[in-house]
């Protein structure tokens, strides 16, 4: 079975909050100093779950598909590394400044481009956003039936059956393919890449696809073709403070923090 | 932690590669390693996912060659991983270090039978190598060993007893150096080397040693009793050369301990710049005393050195030159440090980093076998001023 994983590079989010700046007037976020981009983790899951899919029906093949600046390619390696048998990176200066649309629009082309595989795979919601739109913009663009935020995924003959997250449990449904499928962190650990398919991914070349390649033209595309747009950047300021609750014994500190509670309108 | 871990610069050996190898690793002992070290090494257990862990990375066979399951790469790089896995936990270099040893004397002295036979195993960490010198009455002076082998038809009878053996109630295969030859002169000529396997008849792991630190891989003594060892098994098939096959595997033990050294230092060096600016006394952060600034910088400069002497000495073991006297200086140095910062960083976090809530105390009950174990560093001095003299001898 063939598969696409759409991957994006985003901050470390283990960046300590104190290294985490934003420039308001760009309205930009700042790299950490020193720190490197990595892969969103809930891609990497994405990629962990195409891999699966990949050994559990026996053939095909799970490439990978990123939209980013230079350094977007180190997160193709690291799927590569993983297991991953292709990389192309769309890369132009005329992608800078996007959106989710934008994005999607530019992946859907791709993906028509390289040819719709069995399964599109996308990572439940990039972990600097959150916004976890592009994948279903990508379904509806490409007229795929999906599936989000799914904890677990199982090959089913030539049909996918899949589990979702949902408010208040589980929601199991099959699908057709070719389809969409979203993974949410409950699908389990991505593996650690092995050291010997590191030294592979390292050696393999990476497509580059500009928008012209993928017959976009630059007005449809980056902040150009954006229909998302910012009206301020800035960091939330919080004021904690922290009370401690006394008492000779602990019953007595938790009838205080009770009170405390009440008091505060939390209980 | 991406915060501590990632400002350090990589510096290894095979392009991008190397980089790329040590980045992963790294992120594994950040949180795999990290996160559980002082737990298993308080309970003295050996890290058995951990160990699997590795094993499914392929870091045994780093510097393996290709033919033989491994990735034929620089001892550089072997060198930038082995730093990453000690700043998590030094034992779990010292479980590697037997498989290197062994996988290299092999690859460079063993016939192609043993080669065969040997190096698959050792290269994936499925099987544990160990490398046995040391005995009661023999450390520093290697060459006072008593451990006798004799020729028996296609066998040889070994006899003696070996202690201090890393990894050595785990072992699958030892090699181990006896004498064919006890009243050889020089004494050297007399020691050749063997692969014992342990399932061999009269071979028995004696005891295991309780130690102060270095935990992860175990300890253990070895009895040889009659112990009846295939002639197929003498290493590269001659007698009277064990000494020079043993020695030139002790620079790749050198390399790995200097690369421990620096991950210890390291992880010690790490712990002190956090807690040295979470801790306040005098109506300021510690780290603004200057005290406490002096010892940061002091630690962080001798590191770096340490890192880029092990490197160097690493890539000239890769040249394929010799390098003795770059390798001595390396562990030499390296270690020294690791025991300096491991003190320092005990220093700088007070009364807690004498307690066993912190990983402090590990780094300064594992720094000093880094001083003792593949040499010690009186014996690593004599070394490297031997060769300066004979470099620089006057007429
Ligand atoms: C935990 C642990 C694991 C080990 N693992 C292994 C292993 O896997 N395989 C193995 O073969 N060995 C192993 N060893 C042994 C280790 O290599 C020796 O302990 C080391 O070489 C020192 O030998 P020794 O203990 O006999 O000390 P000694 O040789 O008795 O030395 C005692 C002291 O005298 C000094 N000294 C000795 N000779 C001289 C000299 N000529 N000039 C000046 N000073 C001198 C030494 O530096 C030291 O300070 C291990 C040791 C430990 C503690």
């Amino acid at each position: 079975m063939d598969v696409i994983v759409c991957v994006k590079q985003i901050p470390d989010p283990e960046t300590p909050a104190a290294a985490f700046k934003v420039d308001e007037a760009a309205m930009q976020v700042l790299p950490a100093q020193g720190i490197s981009p990595v892969i969103s983790p809930f891609d990497a899951q994405a990629v962990e779950a195409a891999l699966r899919i990949k050994d559990a029906s026996g053939d095909g093949c799970v490439n990978i598909i990123s939209l980013g600046p230079d350094s977007a390619r180190d997160a193709i390696k690291h799927s590569l590394a993983m297991g991953a048998d292709e990389g192309y990176h769309l890369k132009d200066d005329a992608f800078e400044g996007g959106d989710a649309w934008t994005t999607a629009l530019a992946l859907s082309k791709a993906i028509q481009h390289l040819g719709v595989p069995d399964v599109l795979i996308f990572g439940r919601q990039a972990a600097d956003w959150d916004q976890g739109t592009v994948g279903s913009i990508v379904a509806e663009l490409l007229d795929l039936p999906s599936a989000t935020v799914l904890r677990a995924v199982e090959l089913n003959g030539d049909r996918i059956t899949v589990s979702r997250v949902v408010a208040d449990g589980f929601e199991n449904i099959e699908l057709p393919t070719p389809c969409v499928l979203t993974i949410s962190n409950e699908f389990g650990d991505p593996r650690y890449p092995q050291l010997r398919q590191i030294m592979q991914a390292a050696r393999k070349q990476v497509t580059e696809f500009t928008a012209a390649d993928l017959g976009l033209d630059p007005s449809e595309v980056g902040a150009a073709g954006a229909r998302v747009q910012m009206h301020a950047l800035y960091q939330p300021t919080s004021d904690v403070e922290v009370e401690i609750i006394e008492g000779d014994t602990p019953e007595e500190k938790a009838a205080g923090l009770v009170n405390a509670l009440r008091e505060a309108k939390i209980l | 932690m991406a915060g501590v871990s990632d400002v350090r610069e990589i510096i290894a050996g095979d392009g991008e590669t190397g980089v790329e190898i040590t980045r992963n690793v790294r992120r594994w002992v950040d949180e795999q390693v990290i996160p559980n070290a002082t737990e298993l090494e308080h309970s003295g257990e050996f890290p058995a996912r951990i160990h699997a862990d590795m094993c499914e990375m392929g870091i045994f066979g780093i510097t393996f060659p290709e033919s033989h399951g491994g990735l034929g790469l620089s001892f550089e790089t072997y060198s930038a991983v082995i730093e990453e896995i000690s700043r998590g936990w030094m034992g779990l270099a010292g479980i590697i270090n037997t498989n290197v040893i062994d996988g290299w004397i092999i690859d460079e002295h063993g016939t192609q039978e043993q080669k065969d036979r040997f190096l698959p195993g050792l290269a994936t960490g499925e099987k544990q190598g160990c490398f046995t010198i040391t005995e009661p009455n023999a450390g520093s002076d290697a060459q006072a060993i008593r451990t006798t082998a004799s020729r028996d038809a296609d066998d040889y009878i070994l006899n003696g007893n070996k202690l201090f053996v890393t990894n050595g109630d785990r072992g699958d295969v030892y090699l181990a150096m006896t004498k064919t030859d006890p009243s050889a002169q020089p004494r050297h000529r007399g020691i050749s080397a063997f692969l014992v396997e342990k399932d061999t008849p009269g071979f028995s792991v004696a005891r295991t040693i309780d130690k102060l630190g270095y935990k992860g891989p175990e300890t253990a003594e070895l009895f040889l009793e009659d112990a009846r060892v295939p002639a197929d098994n003498l290493l590269g098939g001659s007698e009277g050369r064990g000494f020079q096959q043993m020695i030139s595997g002790l620079e790749i033990g050198r390399i790995n301990v200097a690369s421990r050294a620096t991950g210890v230092a390291q992880a010690a060096f790490d712990a002190a710049i956090v807690y040295a600016q979470q801790r306040e006394t005098m109506g300021q952060q510690i780290a603004q005393h200057q005290a406490i600034q002096l010892k940061l910088a002091e630690m962080a400069t001798k590191i770096r050195a340490a890192r880029l002497l092990t490197r160097d000495a690493a890539r000239k073991k890769d040249s394929g030159q010799r390098s003795d006297l770059d390798v001595g200086m390396a562990k030499l140095f390296a270690t020294e440090v690791a025991l300096e910062c491991s003190l320092e960083s005990m220093r700088v976090h007070g009364g807690v980093g004498y307690t066993k809530e912190l990983p402090v105390e590990r780094f300064y009950r594992d720094a000093p076998l880094m001083a003792v174990a593949e040499g010690t560093n009186e014996i690593q001095r004599i070394v490297i001023a031997r060769r300066l003299l004979e470099l620089y001898k006057v007429e």
